[in-house]
């Protein structure tokens, strides 16, 4: 058996150990190549980045990132106009935006407030009584911005303005409509935009 | 002689020098124990995957959490049982089997001692079962692949030093002078996995069954993650490797291709390994050059791992038609196959870019399962069947069934990946997507949720081929056993002769390849440790080092005395103290700065204020229940993440975190900045019944947390214990934990009952609350910089 082993062996034969033959072919060149280039790009990477700082690290990465981004939401916030009491209120008797609002309104807000606006875990919104501020620019605040400790999250930066605008308008066709068997009132009463 | 009826067998075991040269030994292999760990691994296998296929069911199809019949079944507590059974029981049974079997054989000696082997394999049994009970029943360390606490951990320790002196002790009555590749790699698993079990086990024990990490933060995500990338390594590769490098050569009966190859790779690995656990952790607040280093020393991985996959496939390359017809054949070539793409996939998922897409997804599971179901199992599968026949003197039971059991895995691996990696990247890149104005185009974490359900389907449907095949081979091997018997195997070996003028070990320890090695290594060290000017110049050195000796050591090849390294083959202590030494440098390089002095922010006073005591009951049942299985603490910095989950995560959020619990898989959203974000009720309503406040979530109830309680008079104890590893409780602050927790408990309850709830103060349920409201509120800004965890003023127009 060892004879015709060896007879097939492909490189010159080094050891046999419990019949088993080691053979002592040359690394294969690719191989070798492949090392080379890895343990070159890992110098070359980690000198880039944590000696010579020559490309960002993540957490400036993301700074940037940021910056950039701040910027172009300021551009287009400015482009959109200001969100006050009579733009949301105008948005409000816009059936498109309202139908959008509704849209929005059944994904994120009915798990607290109901699909009908009644309140459950959240406050009744059909209500005259408002724990934020019942004008229409207080509740996009409330949305945009979210009431941190009591429960209200920021809605603003997974939604974007758009959809907490919709959001909003939709809000605001709930206002006074008392659907039945809605929750009790919270906060202080409305007195009217 | 040989007493295997196998004639192929008794040609291979047959002793090339003439008995009439030297003195003989008769030796009788211990092939009993091995047997047994065949049988421990098979029967272990089975459990595992049942276990796995059931929590793939439990992500398809919540109710399969059972949560009306108790919490034993939920996903937190099962799926560390899954991961457990599969790595320990099933892997573990089958390499301490081939373990023993192999080294025996190459060293020509009878295993060390038979008591040692018995209390191995039962202690091993032993501690498997304390698993299976422990797990289910929610005593837990919260790290992942460790989760075993501290009375198990001793023992695993316990056993594991009976492996090591039964091994080492046959080592020393070995009759082969020289250790075979496979032997070095047992070394390196053996010395590696007691090193790494060791350290990251450390705790402060509490009670009977709870403790503390005695690392908290970052500083324990990173030792848990040097052990849990290493268990990956040296659990489940250097040792599947030497198992490869018996077996692949017996069944393909052809040379091994490579010693060079062998040497070379087997050096590199185990010391490249060893650093590669920062991978883990790339984009989280771990210190930057630590996660550098992990995705370095991952990429440069890549060769050293395809060393011995291209030793082994190149070893069967002579005997291609042998693949047609042997199942054993098909199930190592596939096998070394799968370990050539996994390490091929984890140096890519090692990018920090890439990382960034598949971190926290499907991707990873996909990933780990070609690992474990493909090169594991695969070759666990091939040794099998190659062996049982061979332990019990009788052909196969049923070709046609092993060939069946072959397609069925590898069919199953592919639809378990295929799914997987679509349901990785296609979450990853719906997490991400925006639209054009910015926001999130998926809100909602569980819209991402929802389109990737099917694909659970799908991949629970491939575990299940997986569980059938080896259930199938299970019949297969038992059908074996009962028509042969346990053979006996005997051999006559030459008894080693003490070699006169050896090579003293000094001049070993002491010799240019070592001397030139440590020195570049020490010059490498002093780079990453100096500034860019020094740096530079020890680089330039290192360099120069690097390229002189190579060209020194390539010189000394052709004047036909043994190399160094074989010299070193037959020295099976300085072999281990070298291996050590190797898989030492990057474990120390990497983890003792960071225990030296905690890793902070620069620039940024902070105060973190620790948990109060009822929060710190509400994260224990947090921990208990294993949600960091699927809910991750850690926002990285991506615009995306920081709009979906809120301001980054930074090292002072969890500085105070015994165990950390940054996790490693979002099959629900981040919580690290839960508190706060939604009403009590909310999470009461969302515990009791998760669809009832998300609709098509998968997450299982936690009813009974309602109406079970927690013992408010034991925290002081668990506060005592972390005010040893750092966390500043004072005397005052333990003397008043059940006060504190009172009025706390008080406060949420009545909370809870304004809006309709009736639930106890001292309620499991409200510890819970208490926790997950103070998630990300640890951490008071003293004196704001320019890194402070503020929100980004934008981001709320």
């Amino acid at each position: 058996m060892t004879t015709k082993q060896s007879a097939t062996a492909r490189g010159p034969v080094t050891h046999e150990v419990d019949g088993i033959i080691e053979e002592d072919n040359e690394l294969p060149k690719w191989w070798v190549t492949a090392l080379m280039l890895c343990i070159g790009f890992g110098i070359a990477y980690y000198m880039a980045y944590s000696m010579y700082g020559i490309f960002d690290t993540p957490s400036v990465a993301f700074e940037k990132e940021s910056a950039i981004a701040r910027a172009k939401e300021a551009e287009r916030l400015k482009a959109e106009g200001p969100v006050d009491k009579a733009a949301l209120l105008l948005l409000s008797k816009d059936s498109a935006t309202v139908a959008d609002g509704a849209q929005v309104f059944t994904t994120t807000c009915a798990v607290c407030h109901a699909a009908n606006g009644g309140g459950g875990i959240g406050p009744n919104l059909t209500d005259d009584a408002w724990m934020h501020g019942g004008s229409p620019d207080a509740i996009y605040k409330t949305i945009n911005e979210g009431v941190t400790g009591k429960g209200m999250p920021a809605w603003g930066p997974q939604l974007g303005s758009k959809r907490v605008k919709a959001a909003a308008a939709y809000v605001i066709t709930l206002r006074g409509t008392k659907v039945a068997g809605g929750k009790e009132a919270q906060g202080a009463p409305f007195e009217g935009d | 002689m040989e007493t295997t009826p196998n004639a192929l067998e008794e040609s291979l075991e047959h002793q090339p020098s003439s008995p009439s040269d030297s003195k003989m030994d008769r030796i009788t292999y211990n092939d009993d124990v091995v047997r047994k760990f065949i049988a421990a691994s098979m029967i272990f296998g089975i459990v595992g995957m049942l276990v796995g296929v059931i929590v793939a069911l439990q992500l398809a199809w919540h109710p399969a959490n059972a949560s009306a019949a108790g919490p034993w079944f939920s996903f937190g507590r099962l799926r560390p049982l899954h991961t457990n059974a599969v790595i320990f029981a099933f892997v573990g049974n089958m390499m301490f089997a081939g373990v023993y079997h192999s080294t025996q054989r190459l060293v020509k000696a009878r295993l060390f001692s038979d008591f040692l082997s018995n209390l191995h394999f039962w202690g091993w049994q032993a501690i498997i079962v304390a698993a299976a009970v422990s797990l289910p029943m929610g005593y837990t360390q919260g790290k992942e692949y460790a989760e075993l606490e501290w009375p198990i951990d001793i023992a695993i320790t316990l056993i594991w030093v009976v492996f090591a002196v039964n091994f080492f002790g046959t080592l020393a009555k070995r009759r082969e002078k020289h250790l075979y590749v496979a032997i070095w790699f047992y070394i390196a698993t053996i010395v590696t996995v007691a090193v790494l079990h060791i350290v990251n086990s450390l705790a402060i024990p509490i009670f009977a069954m709870k403790s503390y990490s005695v690392f908290g933060g970052a500083q324990d995500a990173l030792v848990q993650w040097w052990y849990g990338h290493n268990a990956v390594a040296f659990f489940l590769t250097t040792p599947i490797l030497g198992i490869m490098y018996y077996y692949v050569p017996k069944a393909a009966e052809r040379p091994v291709y490579s010693y060079r190859l062998s040497i070379v790779h087997f050096w590199s690995l185990v010391f490249m390994y060893i650093w590669a656990g920062p991978h883990h952790l790339l984009n989280t607040a771990l210190p930057e050059w630590a996660q550098t280093l992990g995705m370095v020393f991952s990429v440069i991985l890549w060769p050293p791992s395809w060393g011995g996959m291209i030793n082994g496939l190149f070893t069967i390359r002579g005997n291609w038609e042998k693949l047609r017809v042997d199942p054993v054949m098909k199930f190592f070539a596939a096998g070394l196959t799968f370990y050539g793409m996994s390490t091929f996939e984890g140096p890519l998922l090692s990018i920090r870019s890439v990382s960034a897409l598949a971190h926290y997804t499907d991707w990873i599971v996909a990933h780990v399962h070609g690992g474990a179901l493909g090169w594991n199992g695969l070759m666990a599968f091939g040794v099998f069947y190659w062996l049982v026949p061979r332990l019990y003197g009788v052909q196969l039971h049923s070709k046609k069934a092993a060939d069946a059991h072959f397609w069925l895995a590898t069919v199953g691996i592919a639809i378990y990946m295929l799914s997987m990696w679509g349901a990785g990247i296609g979450q990853g890149l719906m997490l991400r997507a925006a639209k054009p104005d910015g926001s999130l185009s998926y809100a909602t974490f569980v819209e991402t949720l929802l389109a990737i359900k099917p694909l659970y389907f799908v991949r629970f449907g491939g575990g299940l081929m997986y569980l059938g095949g080896i259930v199938l081979m299970t019949w297969n091997l038992i059908a074996t056993v009962r028509a042969g018997k346990p053979v006996v195997t005997t051999v006559d070996v030459p008894a080693l002769v003490e070699e006169k003028n050896e090579v003293p070990w000094t001049q070993l320890l002491f010799a240019k390849p070592t001397l030139i090695v440590f020195t570049v290594i020490a010059l490498a060290i002093l780079t990453g440790a100096t500034n860019f000017i020094a740096g530079s110049f020890f680089l330039v050195v290192a360099a120069m080092v690097a390229v002189l000796g190579g060209l020194v050591l390539s010189k000394q090849d052709d004047d036909g005395k043994p190399t160094w390294h074989r010299l070193l083959e037959g020295r099976g202590l300085l072999f281990t103290v070298l291996t050590t030494i190797a898989i030492l440098i990057g474990g120390v390089a990497e983890i003792v700065p960071s225990l030296v002095a905690a890793p902070t922010e620069a620039g940024i006073a902070v105060k973190v204020d620790p948990y109060r005591p009822l929060e710190l009951e509400g994260r224990d049942i947090y921990l208990r229940e294993g949600c960091y299985n699927c809910h991750s603490q850690m926002i990285r910095p991506f615009r995306y993440e920081e709009q979906r989950y809120g301001a980054i995560s930074t090292l002072a959020d969890s500085r105070y975190d015994h165990p950390f619990q940054w996790g490693s898989k979002r099959t629900g959203p981040d919580i690290a900045r839960e508190g706060g974000k939604y009403p009590n009720l909310w999470h009461y309503n969302h515990l009791v019944d998760p669809r009832a406040v998300t609709a098509g979530s998968n997450m299982p109830a936690y009813k009974f947390l309602a109406t079970s309680s927690v013992d408010l008079e034991k925290t002081r104890f668990k506060m005592r214990g972390l005010s040893k590893v750092g966390v500043p409780y004072t005397q005052a602050d333990i003397d008043g934990s059940v006060e504190n927790s009172r009025e706390q408990g008080k406060a949420i309850a009545e909370d809870l009952k304004a809006n309709g709830v009736a639930v106890a103060a001292d309620s499991e349920m409200v510890a819970l609350v208490a926790y997950l409201q103070r998630l990300g509120k640890l951490r008071v800004d003293v004196a704001p910089g320019p890194k402070a965890a503020a929100l980004d003023p934008s981001l709320t127009h």
